[in-house]
């Protein structure tokens, strides 16, 4: 495992030659210092308008509650539960390119994975916003921690939203130390580059005093190492816990056991398809291309196509076992899915999910960047998808066919969905704009000369 | 470095694969035997035996896939291993025979009695009979057999020519092979264990039984290695970092079978349905409870404590004795899984379940050890071998 | 020594283009008996660590100790709360559902060990310092960029200002430079 990377010759380079340490400092930490171009303030500041659609939405649904979207009785799990797990799939890219391939020890890591865990966090940010705001009475989710009260209650941990709970704030807190902890070198570079006093204290701050002594990169290194230890086996429980608001209950379609590794391995495919989503145009606008090269794109196409297969893999055992089984229920979930009212959602996302992924076995469709990027939008959308198909379908033909319904987003839905979307793309530009995109400290040591490992 | 007559298996080999055999021998006619005083519990205790070794021999198939397919370091020091198990799996189609003529000792829907006296196997005899069952194990085997081949030929061939498009070709294959053998054992386990209680289903239920084939390979290989490398010529060329990398993997598949296991019972438990749960519950009556609680301990929570220690995973010796555990938690999990179904009550462990164990054991190891000294130890030509040795 | 208090001196720091001269560097310094004496460098580099002899880490056992904490902790929580505190059937379930508290368990390990792998790395490097003497030498920016630096304390044993300057000297360096308290 330690030795293929560097044994083979052939491999495309994860960095262009000729950088050395001073350049990579300068030329990744010269973005921050540099002038705002001017495309950042249309782009953050459309962005922007879109946070402010957010702002009115959440308004109006604190104003009027719930009523305002397209829950129904039967289906009383919409849009706020499918942004939910479609964000905080996406959030998992970016803890398992820091984390699992850290300890794989794949260097070309090194270029995305700062930027893959900025969009983790703000990913998971508004992924947070959903539970939160389909409580009813959002002023009131505090009431889902276990803290001694008044009332003499406690949670109910045998239900898997108590378990959401906790995955999901210590998959926040855990992102955003292993984001800071690989923060601190690079904010000491930018405080000892920056010429103005105010960013000198404020980036010093930040860089705590860190000032690169040797005994402090030892504990530094075995505190990155454990924190990825730990972070590695995290990503997997928290998607495997939101599997299970879903699983633990009796609702045929929901009720699966595949569910966990299924869900883990789409969060996963959610993720690179985002990171390959911004990191394509931004190498092309910020000029990154000798350290976000092709074989990056490759790589992470590589990454999609087998997390695609076990993806597909589990939407087939499901179908398998539905027949299998010779559960009646569980077959008409299935044809529901695919011969019912909701059938072109799912055809839809078995076109994006499987098969325009499978064009990623050939090598020229990997390789540009621009046929790389489509396929990305495409898993996008797909997992979006995914998650309305396993929500809805499964839901709206209740148990009662007196009980059956339909259910679409209303324009609160949507806007509230696009909003995320700004609000997730405002703190990415704020993110690009303030802080290195890539991890400088580390870029250093897979340069050439910089590894001077005898 | 490229003479190959220099990586030759040890001749202790030779003598290792002698002793097998008569332990093998002995236990096939201690087996017989068995079979001939009762001849339900001779099938049930051979199909867990079989399933045993059948795991391993699948296992060391993909992880050898998996090396192919990452090109990673770590698997040319044991790739004649994991290849020397593959081509065992002619001999294990073979072996199948005897669960093949037991099978209405086994699988209800093969006795016609209870099938006639139950309209839900009734239901699923389209997929579940002896003939479409048995049409299904030849296709596994044909298919799975067929890739292993194809891929120890090319390597042995990269052996004999040396040339380097070879690598490359056998990483091709490896990525579809990695698939269809997912596939494969999905609906093995379906067909071998699940269909043994045939009104369960859990669809969980092939990824956990690729996740012990992973311990199972990995289990095997650990304790290969350390055989390898106590004798020439392979004790040249271990290290310790080869065994560090081994204990990773093998831990990595320790928490991934623990993770399908909880979390089939997690959602089977909070489900509570009664067409699911039931298989659990038989699981926990009598005597039964005690494997699974075994399991939980010896296959996941104590493995899972030593090989957090960085030093236990680069010292061979004390890596091999977890490795023998889990191979032993091994058959305990299978035998969890399959026994059950034949004793509703409790536990009833039967003396032919040890020597189906060793008798099937015995033979397939010595197959292996045939096969193993067959060709060189070491893949000599593979271009990423110079960096897999220690260096001089 | 004494001298080197009276002026308010931390010590003498030499600066060095190239890792190897640095590592070199370390070796020597060692050798010839320094003790007080720190290397900095823009990127962790295993060998500077090891000929400053910086071996093994305490951190791994606060991990483990936070990792336990957090796992009795989540368990304890639990139980405490399902089975004594608020005992309430959930569809007949037992009240020690111990399979249903996996998962929290699990994320308090998880929790804590993170709390302890950060809190623990920046404790035992005596972060946030607001203030170090190292930062007043000159060209000492860059250290975080693309220079090597080594620095001899005041405080060493051995340490004496012009013996210790042409030892400096003498491993090559672009330039030695005084460091002030």
């Amino acid at each position: 495992m330690s030795v293929d990377d560097r044994m083979v010759p052939h491999k495309p380079a994860v960095i262009a030659p000729g950088h050395t340490s001073a350049t990579v400092s300068d030329q990744i930490g010269e973005i921050v210092f540099r002038k705002t171009p001017r495309w950042w303030y249309f782009a953050f500041g459309g962005s922007f308008v879109l946070v402010m659609l957010l702002l009115m939405a959440l308004t109006k649904l604190l104003v009027e509650g719930t009523g305002i979207w397209g829950l129904n009785n039967p289906v009383g799990w919409g849009f706020a539960i499918i942004n939910f797990v479609w964000w905080i799939g996406i959030g998992h890219a970016g803890t398992l390119i820091s984390a699992i391939l850290l300890l794989l020890r794949q260097e070309w890591r090194t270029s995305i994975n700062r930027f893959a865990e900025a969009m983790t966090l703000f990913a998971v940010a508004c992924a947070g916003l959903y539970p939160l705001i389909h409580v009813g009475r959002p002023w009131l989710a505090y009431w889902l921690l276990p803290y001694p009260n008044t009332m003499g209650m406690w949670p109910q941990f045998r239900s898997p939203l108590v378990w959401d709970v906790f995955a999901v704030s210590t998959y926040a807190t855990v992102s955003l130390l292993f984001w800071y902890v690989g923060l601190i070198p690079d904010l000491a570079t930018l405080r000892d580059r920056s010429r103005s006093p105010l960013k000198q204290k404020i980036y010093g701050m930040l860089a705590m005093g860190w000032r690169g002594s040797a005994a402090h990169w030892h504990n530094y290194e075995t505190a990155y190492l454990l924190l990825a230890g730990l972070a590695t086996p995290l990503v997997v429980s928290v998607h495997t816990v939101v599997s299970f608001d879903f699983a633990v209950g009796q609702l045929p379609g929901w009720h699966a056991t595949i569910f966990p590794p299924y869900f883990v391995a789409g969060a996963i495919f959610a993720g690179f398809a985002m990171v390959l989503t911004l990191a394509i145009p931004l190498r092309a606008v910020f000029n990154l291309h000798d350290f976000i090269t092709i074989r990056h794109i490759q790589n992470m196409c590589k990454v999609m196509l087998a997390t695609g297969l076990i993806v597909a893999y589990g939407y087939l055992v499901e179908i398998f076992m539905a027949w299998y089984s010779g559960h009646w229920l569980e077959q008409f979930m299935i044809l529901n899915r695919i011969t019912g009212p909701y059938r072109y959602h799912w055809w839809a996302l078995i076109l994006c999910n499987i098969l325009v992924v499978q064009l990623l076995w050939i090598r020229r469709v990997r390789t540009n960047p621009v046929t790389a990027w489509i396929i990305a939008m495409f898993v996008n959308v797909g997992m979006w998808l995914e998650r309305f198909v396993i929500v809805v379908t499964s839901l709206h033909r209740d148990f009662l066919p007196s009980s059956w319904g339909m259910y679409s987003g209303t324009f609160w839905d949507w806007a509230t969905f696009i909003g995320s979307i700004g609000l997730f793309l405002a703190l990415l530009f704020l993110f690009l704009r303030f802080l290195p995109m890539i991890s400088i400290f580390e870029m250093r040591t897979i340069l050439p000369k910089g590894e001077s490992k005898s | 470095m490229s003479e190959r007559s220099t990586w030759s298996a040890p001749a202790e080999l030779a003598q290792l694969e002698r002793k097998l055999w008569m332990i093998g021998g002995a236990g096939a006619l201690l087996s017989i035997l068995g079979a001939l005083l009762d001849r339900a519990q001779a099938v049930q205790s051979y199909l867990v035996a079989w399933l045993l070794w059948a795991g391993v021999a699948f296992g060391c198939f993909a992880v050898m896939v998996l090396h192919h397919l990452s090109r990673g370091g770590w698997g040319l020091m044991v790739r004649r291993v994991f290849e020397a198990a593959t081509k065992t799996m002619p001999l294990l189609a073979i072996l199948f025979v005897p669960v093949l003529l037991g099978l209405p000792h086994l699988y209800s829907w093969a006795d016609p009695e209870a099938v006639a006296a139950s309209e839900y196997l009734q239901q699923k005899t389209n997929y579940l009979n002896a003939s479409f069952f048995t049409l299904r194990f030849v296709a596994y085997f044909v298919i799975l057999g067929g890739l292993g081949w194809l891929i120890c030929r090319r390597s042995l061939e990269q052996d004999a020519t040396g040339d380097p498009r070879l690598a490359r070709r056998m990483q091709r294959l490896a990525g579809p092979s990695l698939g269809i053998y997912v596939l494969v054992a999905t609906l093995a386990a379906v067909d071998w264990i699940m269909s043994l209680d045939p009104l369960w289903y859990s669809s969980l239920f092939g990824v956990y039984f690729v996740g012990g084939h992973g311990v199972s390979a990995f289990a095997f290989v650990i304790l290969a290695a350390l055989w390898l490398s106590k004798r020439q010529p392979m004790s040249r060329v271990f290290t310790h970092r080869h065994f560090h990398d081994y204990g990773k993997l093998l831990f990595a598949f320790v928490m991934l079978w623990a993770y399908f296991a909880l979390s089939q019972l997690l959602i089977i438990w909070s489900g509570n349905l009664a067409e699911e749960i039931t298989w659990y519950f038989e699981r926990i009556q009598g005597g039964w409870k005690y494997l699974g609680m075994a399991l939980g301990l010896l296959h996941f929570g104590l493995p899972f404590l030593l090989l957090l220690s960085r030093n236990l995973k680069r010292d061979a010796r004390r890596l091999a004795i977890v490795a023998a555990l889990l191979l032993v938690l091994r058959w305990v999990d299978l035998y969890w899984q399959v026994g059950p179904a034949f004793h509703h009550g409790g536990l009833a462990l039967h003396w032919l379940d040890l020597t189906t164990v060793v008798g099937l054991g015995g033979i397939w190891l010595a197959a292996v050890a045939r096969f193993l000294g067959r060709h060189s130890l070491l893949p000599i030509n593979d271009p990423h071998l110079e960096e897999a040795l220690p260096g001089d | 020594m004494e001298y080197a208090r009276k002026v308010g001196l931390y010590g003498l720091i030499a600066e060095f283009d190239t890792s190897d001269r640095l590592i070199h560097a370390a070796e020597q310094t060692r050798a010839d008996g320094y003790r007080k004496l720190d290397a900095y460098t823009p990127y962790p580099i295993e060998e500077v660590s090891e000929a400053l002899g910086h071996h093994g880490s305490r951190l791994p056992l606060l991990v483990l100790i936070g990792g336990i904490l957090g796992a009795l902790g989540g368990f304890g929580l639990q139980y405490w709360v399902s089975v004594i505190a608020y005992p309430l059937n959930i569809g007949g379930r037992p009240l020690n559902s111990w399979i249903a508290f996996v998962p929290v368990t699990f994320e308090s390990t998880v929790l804590l060990a993170a709390l302890a792998a950060v809190l623990g790395m920046l404790a035992l490097n005596g972060l946030p310092k607001p203030y170090h003497p190292v930062f007043n030498a000159e060209r000492f920016a860059l250290a975080s960029r693309d220079r090597y630096f080594l620095c001899i304390e005041a405080e060493d044993e051995k340490f004496d200002r012009e013996a210790t300057e042409s030892f400096l000297q003498g491993l090559d360096p672009i330039g030695v430079y005084e460091v002030e308290n």
